[in-house]
């Protein structure tokens, strides 16, 4: 394809998909920066490949697939590098969050304990209301420990596969999930499941 | 017979623990026995195990949804131009 044949195409796919491509990864990302830059990336590589592009399947499938392997990219970067000030604050959470939760022994503090949760509505994530509360929770999330649930849940993978590819033990990799939930079942109890 | 107490009885903490590293990598026996004579004796840890498969299952549903679907109205006129900008 000539080059000027192949600006055309692009534009004509950054008008067609570029609006779907950043509210998904907007989504996922929960940052509009990321998001932003994600796309304009997935943009820039599919460019560079066209010529692999051969039209067996469908652009946007392609898009999308350049797209998600960016996206799980920027997880993998994000759980092996958090920045120096993310890896401070996340020894002051980890420790404030384990006093938070348990006594000296380990187990519940008595105001903490785990009790049945009784509200339960049918679909939770057709609910708007919800999918705010869940979004302003992982928000909450300091970066690595956002980074290791959504690789978790993206992949479908077994972790000792995911651990594999970040080049992590699982214990790690587990420790981090396990933090990560106590603190995201605290924020979906005290803003969803106590009202 | 405090280390006795602790190999029967692990702590809520170390429960808790063991309840994510099941969904993730799996338990060995021990652990497994661990877990489950600890639910007998806990029903704070049974009402946590239960409410962490409720979100893994909420979760692995909201990350594999797509949100797209009412986009039409959504334009980032912004972003496009500086997309086609980066290509030429």
């Amino acid at each position: 394809m000539p080059k000027s044949d192949t600006a055309i195409v692009m534009q004509s796919w950054v008008e067609a998909f570029s609006d779907k491509m950043y509210l998904w990864t907007l989504y996922k990302t929960n940052s509009k920066e990321t998001a932003e830059d994600l796309v304009q990336d997935t943009f820039l590589a599919a460019f560079q490949a066209i010529e692999k592009f051969e039209g067996k399947s469908e652009p946007k499938t392609w898009l999308f697939s350049i797209l998600n392997n960016k996206i799980a990219e920027h997880f993998r970067k994000a759980y092996r590098n958090p920045t120096i000030n993310e890896s401070d604050r996340n020894v002051d959470t980890e420790v404030s969050l384990f006093d938070t939760f348990f006594d000296s022994d380990g187990n519940w503090k008595k105001e903490q304990r785990p009790k049945e949760w009784h509200r339960d509505e049918g679909n939770l994530l057709d609910n708007a209301e919800f999918i705010n509360v869940l979004q302003g929770c992982l928000r909450k999330l300091p970066n690595n420990w956002f980074a290791a649930v959504q690789l978790k849940y993206i992949e479908k993978k077994r972790g000792e596969l995911i651990c594999q590819e970040l080049e992590i033990s699982p214990t790690n990799f587990w420790q981090i999930l396990h933090r990560a939930k106590l603190q995201l079942r605290k924020c979906l109890e005290v803003h969803w499941f106590k009202n | 017979m405090k280390k006795i107490m602790y190999l029967i009885m692990l702590p809520c903490k170390k429960v808790t623990e063991l309840i994510e590293k099941r969904s993730l990598v799996g338990l060995s026996f021990k652990e497994k026995i661990q877990l489950h004579l600890h639910k007998t004796m806990c029903d704070a840890c049974t009402a946590y195990q239960k409410q962490s498969k409720k979100i893994d299952e909420l979760l692995e549903r909201y990350i594999h949804t797509s949100d797209t679907n009412n986009s039409g109205s959504y334009q980032n006129h912004e972003l496009k131009q500086k997309i086609i900008n980066n290509l030429s």
